[in-house]
């Protein structure tokens, strides 16, 4: 999965869309960054390459009438803002009707995110590898990354790269945190602590 | 979050409610009821009738437009008083943040010790568990109190000796022995590691205890963290984005003014 926030451009006159979008956008949970435009675009592919958008929300009126989306060498999905009764054209890779609801809309930008590779994967380990439960243990017993790296005769960068995993799978951030977790997990015992070292 | 009934409503209120000196002072408690402690902050206390916010902040002498700032930065983080930053006075920040340690360090963290001594009774949580949490709360209490007393004897003396210099002129000398002793750049940066082991208490709660057969008790605890966590927030978010640029302002003002300060 992308851990980088969602490049998002939004081509359409209307604030309140625009603002109506957002809102929606938010109960997706996922960090955006997002450019808007409410004018008439003359070079739409250089927008595009401009804004680095992963996603570009269109309102085809802004286009010019002989548009044509080029997706060559681009990975890019396009969804069209459509009013109510105008004509769908055939480039969009997805359809947001302005009188679709809440779940509808919902469901198009979950798709356009899938294929744009910001799906939420189900298989990204969130247990602690053998490498990392091993580091965790002497973080908890108060070493520090200098300690274990030559313990396990591995780079302190690599220690460190280790730790944030650790950190980022089991959010907890401070090294007294991590000793309660090693107890609670019966990975170490209050008694193997060393005097009373557990500063940060 | 919202009631699915009412979705506009919900949207409506939040984005619009602003706190301003006409609205009754109950409906302000109504509107969002975590407002209750920082208003009791200003000595304002509960029996509010009808009056509104401008006729409680004048009986009780509370500067109104600071009070609306205060009050609208808790209601609404993304809120940033920045026009009436010019009006405020350092020492009436100072002032404010001061009565809010008082209320983490003599009522808040007791409050959250008693809870957890509380547990004792639980007989669902084993006692090694008990005596884990108790132990991690007591390292966070030890940091927090660190903190706190490091803002109260270093950097709130060296503002307001600040202050007092540029409004009278006076207290040269023990101005230039602070300023050498700090300035406000060193100021924000070790309120990290304090907010990260509150994070990570909750996360313990929530996530890494055995399960207990009863976790209400558990559950009042994770409710006052979370309140905690909101109103330590809040207060970062005031030092950070309301005093420290009244500090730079002065600092700048003073070493324009006064070069022979600067070493």
């Amino acid at each position: 999965m992308k851990m980088e926030p969602v490049g998002l451009l939004v081509v359409e006159p209307s604030l309140l869309i625009r603002e109506g979008l957002k809102t929606v956008l938010s109960q997706l949970g996922l960090a955006f960054r997002m450019e808007e435009t409410d004018t008439k675009v003359r070079d739409f592919a250089r927008l595009i390459s401009k804004t680095a958008a992963n996603i570009v929300i269109v309102n085809p009126s802004l286009l010019p009438a002989d548009f044509v989306i080029n997706r060559v060498g681009s990975q890019t999905v396009f969804i069209g803002l459509l009013s109510q009764g105008s004509e769908p054209t055939g480039q969009f890779d997805y359809v947001i009707d302005y009188c679709y609801s809440r779940h509808e809309i919902l469901e198009v930008l979950e798709e356009a995110l899938k294929k744009a590779g910001f799906s939420k994967s189900k298989d990204e380990s969130v247990s602690l590898s053998e490498r990392e439960t091993e580091i965790l243990k002497w973080v908890s017993l108060g070493l520090t990354n200098n300690e274990i790296s030559e313990k396990l005769f591995i780079s302190t960068h690599t220690v460190m790269t280790h730790r944030k995993n650790i950190t980022r799978k089991l959010s907890i951030k401070t090294v007294s945190g991590l000793t309660v977790y090693a107890i609670l997990i019966g990975l170490i015992k209050p008694e193997e602590l060393k005097g009373s070292s557990r500063t940060d | 979050m919202c009631d699915a009934q009412l979705p506009y409503l919900c949207v409506f209120k939040k984005i619009t409610m602003r706190i301003h000196q006409d609205l009754k002072m109950a409906e302000v408690i109504h509107l969002n009821h975590h407002l209750l402690h920082v208003i009791n902050r200003f000595g304002i206390q509960l029996g509010f009738a009808e009056k509104t916010v401008a006729e409680v902040c004048e009986e009780y002498k509370v500067p109104l437009g600071f009070f609306l700032e205060i009050v609208n930065t808790f209601d609404d983080p993304t809120y940033f008083p920045i026009e009436n930053l010019k009006l405020f006075k350092a020492s009436m920040l100072i002032s404010y943040l001061q009565k809010t340690h008082q209320y983490y360090l003599e009522y808040k963290i007791p409050e959250i010790e008693q809870f957890i001594k509380k547990l004792n009774a639980n007989i669902s949580i084993g006692d090694d568990i008990k005596a884990l949490l108790a132990d991690f709360f007591g390292q966070y209490k030890t940091e927090l109190t660190t903190h706190i007393n490091k803002e109260e004897q270093r950097v709130y003396p060296y503002i307001l000796a600040l202050e007092h210099f540029i409004e009278s002129g006076q207290g040269k000398e023990e101005l230039i022995l602070k300023m050498k002793e700090y300035s406000i750049h060193e100021y924000e940066e070790d309120h990290d590691d304090v907010e990260s082991k509150l994070f990570d208490l909750k996360n313990i709660i929530i996530k890494y205890i055995p399960q207990p057969k009863d976790s209400r008790d558990l559950n009042v605890i994770l409710h006052e963290l979370f309140e905690l966590e909101k109103d330590l927030h809040n207060h970062g978010h005031i030092e950070d984005l309301i005093l420290v640029p009244i500090v730079e302002r002065m600092e700048n003002e003073v070493s324009e003014n006064h070069k022979e300060l600067l070493r």
